[in-house]
């Protein structure tokens, strides 16, 4: 009932652009509006390189971009492609929304060298939906000033948690408002990017069965929260952080006052342009006796089902991923997703981008099609749990843990 | 919503007793013209109110998701929304917002009105600084009360252990109750004004010789406010009263924003549930269901509320 709608809406900007239609084929390309920096660079970029083929991009409020993409494929509108936040990936490949693109993808040379994790969340029932376009990887920062006046190295961060919990003391002790540590704790999707990877790094997952399985009720999971909550206890996170929806996830360690934080390698970027003169460093999130890991993030390029301009789509994915386009993704405010030439595209730019880079080559992503559910919404199990057990009585753990395990199972065992 | 109108609306719509030949057709263009002059606002109600309605009745009947293809299931999803227990819950906690977010606002409306309602001097500026906080959207608001609670760079945690009330500074939105009160008085700071204006404009229409007859004959303001002016405000009171329960039972933004649900999911309202059914589990179906079960919930609240301030001629 809402297509006919939509159909009528398609056809009359059907007539209206008809005539017009220029030699080069136009394709139309979405993105959410984290990825307005290099996503319009690129595209430009691209149009000027050939004369085949032009993109048309648009940029979509990231709060928005669903139900938008939704309400236009139902009405027969969509985007021929569409830059997607890669957790989304197997809900929209499940939902039948998605072209199959396994061809294409095996088809390029480099295949094996594009970004695992964006290349496993593409996948869905063994055929490949999309392909990795943006990277963003979670680490580690830690401001070198404070460490130099707490009397700790300034260039060398903490590589297990017995360290993190030691120098934001060490911190924390100087006083004047400063704090060792900070989170946003109020905020799924900003614990799965931070906080899985520590448990990651110590062995431990919060799935399994490719997300057909909960595992919340694990040691690594025990461990991973009694951290956070003993250093909140103690008064080393600054008081908000109990209800800081994300709001904060940056702006908290730019102020200067907290000491460690886990934070996004898009962070560097930002810091380097908005605060300058902010000494720190970036290192990876380690595991509890050392190791590290990190939340591979970012977009993947998928394909609209109808879609007939896919010789257009595969040559903009060709030309993302050359050197230029990396290159170009890598000084506006991405990650390279392209191993081989990880390196060559970060040449000249600050070094701590090549620790970002490193851990998103080795980075993991949660695989789950219902993700929405259970992790990104303030008000679902993951954030729920992690609130209740971090700020919590001590004796609100164990329920926290047990009642987000049987609430994430019974999620994904309804799921449509 | 008919009481709400005046009763001559009422009363001229009785079919005249005894209609002559003549007078019928006259009165038949009239008619005719009369749905012309309705006919832009017939259009608006049937595009923007009707229509959509029956969609999401249609809507409720399905498993619709938000992207992939609907399938027809009756009633299932009235079935299930029986026992969902967390909608129950949310409803519960929309009431209890009601009732304190509606007393408040009632009380402080009236107190502002009587404030202003006389012409007195700077009245107008009065009228405008309390109303001012209206036009402020629901949205910037509640993004402005966030960072004034915020506990580390906010206002009101550091005020209050200035003044000495708390030891310490006390993060407001981490416990139910200061959470909760937070964010109704916001809500009572920013629509407070508009009650007032309709419940002055309810003031301002008593003829004061009625006051002053009363005065004269000795009765004191207590007297007069509970005897002239609370029955003679009725009907803009019945207005403000319906506007602000069905207002209050829809909340969401300031929830949404300021507290995120939190904490511990506890001021999840039911509009906040429909909106997380809808287009975080993308079950538009179950949503439409839900937002049908509200609708049926908010007439039933409000032909309460207009027995109760029915006045006696109507009732008769």
């Amino acid at each position: 009932m809402k297509t006919w709608f939509f159909g009528l809406g398609a056809l009359a900007a059907g007539l209206l652009a008809g005539p017009g239609a220029a030699d080069a084929e136009t394709f139309s390309l979405w993105v959410r509006s984290d990825g307005s920096t290099f996503m319009p660079k690129v595209v430009e970029a691209f149009n000027a390189s050939q004369s085949a083929h032009k993109a048309e991009l648009q940029i979509v409020p990231v709060n928005e971009l669903v139900q938008k993409y939704a309400v236009a494929a139902a009405g027969g509108t969509a985007p021929d492609a569409l830059s997607l936040d890669l957790i989304y990936t197997p809900a929209f490949a499940a939902a039948g929304q998605l072209k199959d693109i396994t061809d294409l993808a095996k088809a390029l040379p480099y295949f094996d060298q594009l970004s695992k994790a964006h290349v496993a969340t593409g996948t869905y029932e063994n055929r490949i939906y999309g392909l990795p376009f943006s990277g963003d990887a979670s680490v580690l920062v830690w401001n070198k000033a404070l460490f130099r006046q707490a009397g700790l190295d300034p260039d060398r961060g903490p590589t297990n948690w017995a360290e993190i919990r030691a120098d934001a003391e060490k911190i924390t002790a100087l006083g004047q408002g400063n704090k060792g540590f900070y989170f946003s704790g109020n905020c799924g999707g900003c614990s799965i990017f931070t906080f899985t990877p520590l448990i990651w790094a110590s062995g431990g997952d919060i799935f399994a069965d490719g997300g057909k399985r909960a595992t919340l009720d694990t040691p690594q999971l025990r461990d991973a929260i009694a951290l956070y909550r003993g250093m909140v206890k103690d008064g080393l996170v600054p008081a908000g952080a109990q209800t800081d929806t994300g709001a904060n996830f940056f702006a908290a360690f730019a102020t200067g006052k907290v000491g460690i934080a886990p934070a996004g390698s898009f962070a560097i970027g930002a810091l380097n342009t908005q605060h300058p003169n902010l000494e720190y460093g970036v290192t990876y999130l380690p595991g509890k006796d050392g190791g590290w890991s990190s939340f591979a993030g970012g977009d993947n390029l998928v394909v609209s089902r109808d879609t007939r301009k896919i010789a257009g789509i595969r040559a903009f994915l060709e030309f993302a991923y050359s050197l230029e386009g990396q290159t170009l993704l890598a000084r506006n405010g991405s990650l390279p997703v392209r191993a081989d030439l990880a390196k060559q595209a970060l040449d000249g730019l600050d070094r701590r981008y090549l620790i970002a880079a490193d851990a998103m080559a080795r980075g993991r992503t949660p695989y789950t099609p219902v993700c929405n559910d259970l992790i990104n919404s303030a008000n679902g199990p993951w954030n729920t749990m992690l609130n209740a057990a971090v700020f919590g009585d001590a004796g609100a753990v164990e329920p926290a843990i047990r009642t987000a395990q049987e609430t994430m199972q019974s999620i994904i065992d309804t799921a449509p | 919503m008919s009481g709400i109108t005046l009763p001559s609306t009422a009363t001229s719509a009785v079919a005249p007793a005894v209609p002559a030949p003549v007078r019928k057709s006259r009165r038949r263009r009239h008619d005719w013209t009369g749905l012309v002059y309705v006919a832009p606002a017939l259009v608006l109600v049937v595009g923007f109110f009707l229509v959509p309605l029956c969609m999401t009745a249609w809507m409720s009947l399905h498993n619709w998701p938000l992207m992939g293809n609907p399938r027809w299931i009756g009633t299932a999803n009235y079935k299930a929304l029986w026992s969902d227990y967390n909608f129950w819950n949310a409803l519960l906690f929309t009431l209890r917002y009601t009732v304190a977010a509606t007393a408040g606002l009632m009380l402080v409306g009236l107190a502002l009105a009587l404030l202003v309602e006389k012409p007195r001097r700077m009245a107008g500026f009065y009228r405008t600084a309390f109303f001012m906080p209206v036009v402020i959207g629901f949205a910037s608001a509640s993004l402005l009360w966030a960072w004034l609670s915020n506990v580390d760079s906010g206002l009101f945690s550091a005020l209050a252990q200035a003044f000495g009330l708390t030891e310490g500074r006390v993060n407001l939105l981490a416990t139910f109750e200061p959470a909760f009160w937070s964010v109704t008085i916001m809500v009572i700071w920013k629509m407070a004004g508009f009650y007032m204006v309709i419940l002055m404009s309810g003031l301002q229409a008593i003829p004061p010789d009625y006051l002053e007859a009363a005065r004269i004959d000795g009765a004191g303001f207590l007297q007069r406010f509970r005897h002239i002016t609370l029955p003679l405000i009725r009907r803009p009171f019945a207005l403000a009263l319906i506007l602000c329960v069905s207002g209050s039972m829809l909340a969401f933004d300031h929830f949404y924003i300021i507290l995120a649900g939190g904490p511990q999911n506890r001021t999840i309202t039911a509009v906040y549930w429909i909106f997380n059914q809808s287009f975080v589990s993308f079950r538009l179906g179950y949503g439409a269901a839900l937002s049908m079960v509200l609708l049926a919930i908010l007439v039933v609240l409000s032909v309460i509320q207009l027995r109760l301030l029915r006045d006696r001629e109507d009732a008769r």
